[in-house]
């Protein structure tokens, strides 16, 4: 027989006045209503004969007392739950270590909504089975160890903490809590174990440590358990059904970047064959789905192709009910395009900064627009230098160097550093020096073909006519441009590498070429040009087509770097993101798709990092109400989907075998004393009500 | 029947001139006549009985030991010089010729008192105690009135020595008066009353003693004192139904009537049969005293009509026929 004191030394006290009370109650002298009689005679003798001195007497007029009393003192003995315990602790230490991984949220046992809710239950009866010497200790841990409750014998403190424990989606990591379990059992030296005048800082204590997990984590080998006797409690069936998605990414086709692809592993960690649906959702519209049927054990790839050129959630889900259902869902995201920075350097170009300013357009583009004097000064210099921009447009200029970015050239010839004749006076000197290469290439195809290293113009000014388009450069995208009217313009030569976009009667017209991981790209006429009385004409009509804006955007896209678009990157719950923003934000919002989201401010260089990642799911990184960051929060564990409960574990150096989960449970006695403070009061009310009548 | 009326009217203080009943009521006191018209037509009928022969004082209708002139023969005996020749029986001289005197028994009258005890507690009951008492004392002092018997009704204590002794039915009134006359009021316990009443009267006869007997001093000494003057003891213990079963219930504090004690009790079924008990104890004891020293005990309930008492109760146990 033990005892549990349900009550505190003062709540005790509180309880222990009762009793005297009722006492005193019984002594006070009860107000009695006078009544007149002609003789107190007869009852003088009727109460005498009351008084006998028998104690049955004195006990059956005070039996209502003794009622009470008695249902009071069995009150008490309630409120110490007395009860017969099965085993005791044999070394009156514990440390428990509760899993609160994602694999804990399996629904396969019997009498519990969970494996973590049988496990705090099965805590908690071990709380309740304490003795008031007992100590014990709450470990919980997924990816990292928490302790709850370092080592103490107040139940309630422990149970407190046995209930501010929760499951978490993170995956599983043991060997923490083994330290932090490690640390109070086996306590270190303070310097080396040589040293002879180091002692140790406490006295070695013993303690059980009572695993109380499904075994699904790394095993723990190298690790010395020390004072501690493990004991592993295995929760859950052996052999669950689960059909798990383990990973999923979405892609876009890098030559068709409006088309995005999604490719998932499914596994069936089942014991027997299964199959499922797999839906593919956009933003909650299903867009797709495929079925999979898998042999326990094995693995299968599903792929889905579908177009979009904005940033896409998508959310795949196994339509299938299985214990574990957080990973029968996985999400991912695809970066919107992102912003991208052009330079525009013309003495003026309206049509080219019209199609610089398309709806479309400016969501994707910043553009700075410069006189050609520009080009003159340091800060030009600097940002050329440091590549801030993505892009630089000269429209009929061109700079002493090439800038360490992409470029876009119009109606001008980027400079040759090897050839010697750049174009560095604009239009004119390179126009003379067209001109030259115009009369060595006519003359001597030899000096040509020596000069075919850098850009150069092939033909002198003149009209053209477009006759080819290398439709399947990204460039090129929905352009038709053969109805162009190009009143003057000159083919062009290139680098090495040069791919030619669009061919005239009079050679190649369009040419991009790699250069040291940027491209240039250059155009053999203007759209804009200047007559010989400095007025404004136009030399084409193409910025009147429909074809422009579609251009202009092609190489925002292409050519800037707006449309790098790749996969969101996807991370474990619980992981600290690091998302990098612009640092000139000043605010940004985070949060999960479907919920509310989170102001956050970047660091210095741009940085945000998220921590409230506990749930799978799409997160979001807006700025000013534009998306400027996607990114998934996905389990893609297979220990986790795993879930089959180990028979035994490996901890420290040695296996230690599962034991049932059950423990004896404690019988508890206060129920029936309860019902006998029922009776006692029953009686006592019973006893007085016939009194009275 | 002017008479009659006369006391009626004594009694119950009605004004001359309203209607008089044919056979009007002998006395009231709340409103309710001590001795009814038709209880008194019964009462003239009966007689006291005494169980004894007492010497009386005046020429009445009850044997006497005293030998005299009656039409009753009793003894003869020798004559002796002195002895009245009327006495000679005259037959036996001339067949005998011895002269013997002839003796008849003499008839005197018969000493009937009435002892009302008048304590407070004999103030309880509805009717009360008291008034039974006096009803019972009225009808058989009435009884001995219409025999001729000397009459006297008292209550117990200081009201008991200006009680008058009464003789003849013409006396009724006086009787009436004198009941009237006292209430509850002069707690005198049983003993002391008793002993009171012996000491003023040294003749024997018939006592009645009304009373409850709640006397905390006993009641065994009073009687013990009267048996004890060679009188003809009759017990009338006058009990209202509150006192056999009490309709008291909870937590009471009792106050006793007469001397102010106090007793706390809670009263429940249990304590009520207890009470019971003892009520059927005390009786019980008083029952057997009497019947040892020759007292005829009469219970009687306030509850139960005089009528009925007297005509029959009395009646089977001997006090009247």
């Amino acid at each position: 027989m033990s005892w549990i004191s349900t009550l505190t030394w003062p709540q005790w006290l509180l309880l222990g006045a009762v009793p005297l009370g009722i006492i005193l109650l019984y002594f006070l002298k009860l107000r009695r209503e006078p009544v007149e009689v002609p003789s107190t005679y007869l009852w003088a003798r009727t109460v005498e004969d009351l008084h006998v001195n028998s104690l049955l007497q004195r006990l059956r007029r005070n039996l209502l007392l003794l009622l009470q009393l008695l249902a009071v003192l069995l009150a008490a003995l309630a409120l110490l739950r007395p009860g017969h315990r099965g085993e005791t602790s044999g070394q009156g230490r514990s440390v428990h270590l509760l899993d609160t991984s994602a694999s804990m949220l399996t629904a396969d046992v019997p009498d519990d909504a969970s494996r973590f809710a049988k496990a705090k239950r099965l805590i908690g009866e071990r709380i309740d089975l304490m003795n008031d010497t007992d100590q014990s200790m709450l470990v919980t841990f997924n990816d990292r160890a928490e302790v709850l409750q370092s080592f103490t014998s107040d139940r309630r403190r422990l149970r407190d903490a046995l209930a501010r424990a929760e499951v978490t989606n993170r995956p599983t990591d043991i060997l923490g809590a083994l330290k932090a379990a490690d640390g109070l059992a086996n306590p270190k030296r303070s310097s080396e174990v040589g040293d002879v005048n180091d002692v140790q800082v406490a006295d070695a204590l013993n303690a059980d440590l009572l695993l109380f997990s499904d075994g699904g984590f790394q095993p723990a080998t190298e690790f010395d358990l020390g004072n501690l006797t493990p004991e592993y409690i295995s929760i859950g069936r052996e052999t669950v059904a689960n059909l798990a998605i383990t990973a999923f990414s979405a892609e876009r086709n890098v030559e068709k970047p409006s088309e995005v692809q999604a490719f998932a592993t499914v596994i069936n960690y089942g014991t027997s064959e299964s199959s499922s649906t797999v839906s593919l959702f956009v933003e909650d519209s299903l867009i797709d789905a495929s079925t999979v049927s898998l042999e326990p054990g094995e693995e299968t790839g599903v792929s889905f192709t579908m177009d979009s050129e904005e940033a896409v959630s998508l959310r795949l889900v196994l339509e299938t009910k299985d214990p574990f259902m957080l990973d029968n869902v996985a999400y991912a995201g695809l970066t919107p395009m992102k912003t991208v920075s052009v330079l525009l350097i013309t003495e003026g170009n309206t049509p080219l900064e019209l199609g610089l300013s398309t709806e479309k357009s400016a969501k994707i583009c910043i553009k700075d627009v410069q006189f050609p004097s520009y080009l003159e000064t340091d800060e030009y210099k600097q940002r050329a230098d440091a590549g801030v921009d993505d892009l630089i447009i000269y429209d009929r200029c061109s700079p002493e160097t090439m800038p360490t970015t992409n470029t876009f050239f119009i109606g001008a010839l980027p400079p040759n550093a090897d050839a010697g004749v750049a174009a560095t006076d604009g239009a004119e000197s390179v126009s003379a020096t067209g001109d030259a290469n115009v009369a060595d290439g006519v003359s001597d195809g030899v000096t040509a073909d020596a000069d075919s290293k850098g850009w150069r113009w092939a033909t002198p000014p003149g009209p053209v006519v477009l006759i080819d388009l290398d439709r399947t450069h990204p460039l090129m995208r929905y352009l038709e441009v053969y109805s162009l009217l190009i009143f003057s313009g000159r083919a062009i030569e290139g680098p090495p590498g040069m791919s030619e976009l669009i061919d005239a009667d009079v050679g190649p017209m369009l040419c991009i070429a790699p250069r040291d991981g940027y491209q240039d790209l250059v155009l053999g006429f203007d759209i804009i040009s200047l007559d010989e009385d400095g007025l404004t004409q136009a030399n084409t009509n193409w910025y009147a087509e429909r074809s422009w804006p579609v251009f202009v955007l092609n190489v925002l896209r292409y050519l800037a770097g707006a449309a790098e678009a790749s996969g969101a990157p996807s991370y474990r719950p619980g992981e600290t993101v690091r998302v990098r923003v612009e640092s000139a934000l000043e605010e940004v919002q985070i949060g999960r798709v479907g919920t509310e989201l989170k102001k956050m401010r970047p660091g210095p260089s741009g940085v945000v990092e998220v921590v409230d990642t506990e749930s799978v799911g799409n997160y979001r990184v807006e700025a000013d109400g534009k998306l400027a960051d996607l990114f998934a929060v996905n389990l893609f564990d297979p220990r986790e989907s795993d879930l089959g409960a180990l028979p035994s574990v490996d901890l420290g150096y040695e296996a230690v075998e599962a034991v049932t989960g059950g423990v004896e449970s404690r019988r508890e006695y206060w129920r029936i004393l309860l019902i006998g403070v029922l009776i006692m009061l029953a009686a006592e009310w019973w006893l007085y009500a016939k009194r009275v009548a | 029947m002017e008479f009659f009326v006369t006391i009626w009217r004594m009694s119950t203080s009605i004004p001359p001139d309203e209607t008089i009943p044919a056979k009007p009521a002998a006395k009231s006191r709340v409103g309710v006549p001590l001795l009814s018209p038709a209880l008194l037509g019964r009462l003239e009928r009966l007689e006291l009985v005494s169980r004894k022969v007492f010497r009386g004082r005046l020429k009445g209708e009850r044997v006497s030991r005293r030998k005299g002139q009656s039409v009753e023969f009793a003894d003869f005996r020798n004559y002796v010089p002195g002895d009245d020749l009327r006495l000679i029986d005259w037959n036996l001289y001339a067949r005998l010729d011895q002269l013997f005197l002839k003796l008849f028994q003499e008839e005197e009258d018969l000493h009937f008192y009435a002892l009302i005890d008048a304590s407070e507690s004999m103030n309880f009951g509805d009717p009360k105690k008291l008034f039974v008492a006096k009803q019972l004392a009225a009808s058989l002092g009435y009884v001995g009135l219409c025999r001729a018997d000397r009459i006297s009704v008292a209550a117990l204590g200081p009201e008991g020595r200006r009680a008058p002794v009464l003789r003849g039915r013409a006396s009724l009134h006086k009787m009436l008066a004198y009941l009237d006359s006292f209430g509850s009021g002069h707690n005198v316990s049983l003993h002391d009353g008793v002993r009171d009443f012996a000491m003023r009267n040294s003749g024997s006869g018939v006592v009645v003693l009304l009373t409850d007997m709640m006397d905390k001093q006993g009641y065994e000494s009073a009687l013990r004192m009267l048996v004890g003057r060679q009188m003809d003891v009759f017990v009338m213990h006058i009990l209202s139904p509150e006192e056999i079963d009490p309709p008291l219930r909870g937590d009471r504090r009792l106050i006793d009537v007469e001397d102010g004690d106090n007793a706390e009790v809670t009263i429940n079924a249990y304590v009520i049969d207890q009470y019971k008990e003892t009520v059927k104890n005390f009786i019980a004891s008083i029952k057997s005293f009497c019947s040892k020293r020759s007292i005829v005990y009469v219970p009687v309930r306030t509850d139960t009509p005089v009528e009925t008492i007297v005509t029959k109760y009395l009646r089977e146990r001997g006090v009247v026929r």
